[in-house]
């Protein structure tokens, strides 16, 4: 079992690792280069900068959306977020690994707080499945996939967890502790073939939508000769 | 922003159509709004056609694929929409809506959608489909709210506004506008509403001779005035159905001294093409920018219109010059400044009712117009009264997207569209709405009407004529003993 976990935390997670950030790399060259295109073909250049970053800021801060959303789902969707990515980042046991292996490391949250963030992003997790399959909205608009990252996020949340605070053998830590780096080895690897590559892409939104709305100019023609509409009456 | 859904009668009220079962087997599309007659063989394979050529000639594809990438299917977006919140139809969560569009688009301009077909075969295309977007489209009045309110920041207007123009490619368009814009493009008075030059002429006649009965006060509207600083362009529908907003933008115009004109070569700011086909958008603003070049003039003034300000203000720049393009100014804008500047003097003892402001879509949403008009009501009506929500997130009338134009749809729009507002409008208490965009003042009107509610409507310039104070330099005009300064 140890050398399962020995080749999930060394080979395998680099190789998941790499997958990941050239997935995002890819997605971004795309997202960047589509971005250029449409910039260059609009004929008016000038982005409301001012609405496209106060929109972007109140997303990436939605201090707004917390205090005045009516909605349980936007509420607990906030907060989950925010204990899926602080709970794994600025876990001690991560950066001490990270530190030991590229010599990389940075200030980890005090245990307690750890305790009860990882608990919540867990008890908030199992409330978006329970979400997502109550409500109507949802469940009829839900692909299998927005139901899998829901219960592949749990994995290592939730294997982390018991390893971390739950007296257990040593035969069931390892075998937990295997499933809990091979389940977020397999998350790297999925998150740029999946929704999850929002991580990179929603920042951009706004902006994209602003370009959105910046068409090439003559248009008309072009598509009208496509289609051999050209001089066809209204 | 929460209520409870229209009951059984309501619905049946809402969903009735008036088209005749002959008209919807022939045309073999069951949708409330009239269309006119198309060819309706080999409908997947066109729609893919023209979908594919918009896909290479404009800027859709790589927003489609930033779309399609992103979509979380929370339904986040179904909290801020007024016509889900009216129905509680699955099919009007705006999520569920563009998907209809994105699933066409994934499945045959995506590489994963293209071996997808390859092993399986299968379309997602059929006449079906066609209908049921046909349908969807046209119930969404693509005000964008939801676009706010998805986490991810995906544009479903964006998407509606693309599913209805690759539709109208096809054949398959509300037929209230596609009359209106042929009568604008290829009728001999160029306008929507077929409003010969004469009978234009007659009627800025009569409302100067009504201004200066009221006012004391010469005001005019002049026409064909080379070299104006201002070539106004108000929805052409304002001449025959919002004199007061006229004669207050007029008296603006006489207060503040600045130069301005209406072209009698072209006087139509309404521009359909953004609610169902790019290429006719492209071709009316191309109209305005050619008029106001013939006069000479400086810069594009728009009316009280909330889709004819986007519209000229963002493709006026597209289609018409990029940085040399003229500039565009909404009256809103226009009025404002001149208050601001201390040009404009409004007695505040005239307007004693309770007023309260409804934010257009197409002004607010992106933040454009919204504290502007705010401040020159506050100015000189005591008792205003702010509505929740407004600004960016206001609620929209239910007429929007063109579907106020489309008479036939009424039940739907002040039943099921306009619930909200109405509960809005109601919760406010006003007894004067002002709304500065003719769709949404015709909206408005309608829903006052079928929805019982004592208030009216008009625009921000009706409130401006009544209250508006002239400095002793105007030239006044002796009328039958009154007091004469000069």
């Amino acid at each position: 079992m140890q050398s399962i976990i020995d080749f999930a935390r060394g080979p395998l997670f680099r190789l998941c690792f790499t997958i990941m950030l050239l997935g995002l790399l890819r997605v971004l060259f795309i997202e960047f280069w589509g971005i250029y295109k449409a910039y260059s073909k609009a004929c008016d250049k000038q982005i409301p900068w001012r609405l496209v970053l106060s929109r972007t800021f109140e997303w990436l801060i939605p201090a707004r959306k917390l205090v005045k959303s009516g909605d349980v789902y936007s509420f607990v969707s906030i907060l989950f977020h925010i204990g899926l990515i602080a709970a794994p980042v600025f876990l001690f046991a991560h950066i001490t690994l990270l530190k030991s292996s590229i010599g990389i490391g940075w200030l980890s949250l005090p245990y307690k707080f750890e305790f009860w963030l990882t608990l919540s992003t867990i008890i908030l997790s199992f409330f978006l499945l329970v979400l997502r399959i109550a409500r109507r909205t949802i469940r009829l608009l839900s692909r299998p996939e927005d139901y899998l990252w829901l219960i592949l996020i749990l994995f290592p949340f939730v294997t982390g967890f018991v390893c971390a605070n739950i007296d257990i053998s040593a035969t069931l830590y390892e075998f937990l502790m295997a499933v809990h780096v091979i389940s977020a080895d397999l998350i790297f690897a999925l998150i740029p073939f999946t929704k999850i590559v929002h991580c990179v892409l929603a920042p951009f939104s706004q902006f994209v939508d602003a370009l959105a709305w910046k068409f090439p100019a003559r248009t008309d023609e072009d598509i009208a000769l496509t289609l051999n509409k050209k001089g066809i009456p209204v | 922003m929460k209520t409870k859904s229209i009951n059984d009668e309501e619905r049946r009220k809402a969903f009735s159509s008036t088209k005749s079962q002959e008209v919807i087997e022939k045309q073999k599309l069951n949708v409330r709004y009239h269309v006119e007659d198309f060819d309706n063989s080999d409908l997947p394979r066109r729609f893919l056609e023209v979908f594919a050529a918009i896909l290479k000639h404009s800027n859709y594809k790589f927003v489609l694929d930033h779309f399609v990438r992103l979509t979380a299917r929370c339904s986040q977006c179904a909290v801020a929409c007024h016509i889900y919140q009216a129905t509680g139809d699955i099919k009007d969560v705006p999520c569920y809506r563009s998907n209809l569009l994105l699933d066409v688009y994934r499945r045959h301009f995506t590489m994963g959608g293209l071996l997808k077909g390859k092993i399986t075969g299968e379309w997602s295309i059929t006449n079906e489909k066609i209908e049921e977007m046909a349908d969807s489209f046209w119930n969404c009045t693509a005000c964008r709210r939801c676009t706010i309110e998805c986490p991810l920041g995906i544009d479903h207007g964006l998407i509606t506004h693309l599913g209805r123009y690759i539709l109208s490619e096809i054949g398959i368009a509300p037929r209230a506008l596609v009359v209106s814009t042929r009568a604008q493009l290829e009728g001999p008075h160029r306008n929507t509403s077929a409003i010969p030059v004469p009978a234009l002429k007659d009627t800025l006649e009569f409302l100067e001779s009504d201004m200066l009965e009221d006012k004391s006060i010469r005001i005019t509207f002049p026409l064909d005035v080379v070299g104006a600083e201002y070539v106004f362009f108000p929805a052409v529908s304002d001449f025959l159905m919002e004199a007061e907003t006229l004669m207050g933008i007029a008296a603006v115009f006489a207060a503040t001294g600045d130069s301005w004109t209406i072209g009698t070569g072209y006087f139509d700011g309404i521009n359909y093409g953004l609610f169902y086909n790019d290429r006719i958008m492209e071709r009316v603003v191309r109209n305005i920018d050619a008029e106001t070049r013939r006069l000479n003039g400086k810069k594009i003034l728009i009316g009280e219109c909330g889709h004819a300000s986007r519209v000229a203000k963002q493709y006026i720049p597209t289609y018409c010059g990029g940085e040399n393009a003229l500039p565009v100014v909404s009256i809103l804008e226009y009025t404002y400044n001149a208050w601001k500047e201390g040009r404009l003097k409004l007695d505040p003892e005239v307007v004693t009712e309770r007023v309260a402001y409804h934010d257009p879509c197409n002004l607010a949403r992106n933040r454009w117009i919204v504290n502007q008009p705010r401040e020159v009501l506050k100015a000189f009506c005591k008792n205003y009264v702010e509505m929740t929500p407004s600004g960016d997130r206001n609620i929209c009338c239910g007429g929007g997207g063109g579907t106020v134009s489309i008479d036939e749809i009424r039940p739907y729009r002040t039943i099921v569209g306009g619930k909200l507002k109405a509960e809005q409008i109601r919760r406010s208490g006003c007894e004067v709405l002002v709304a500065p965009c003719a769709n949404c003042k015709k909206q408005l009107r309608e829903l006052v009407e079928d929805q019982n509610l004592s208030c009216k409507v008009v625009g921000l310039h009706d409130l401006i004529y009544r209250a508006i104070v002239f400095d002793k330099e105007i030239d006044r005009v002796e009328m039958e003993g009154k007091a004469c300064n000069r």
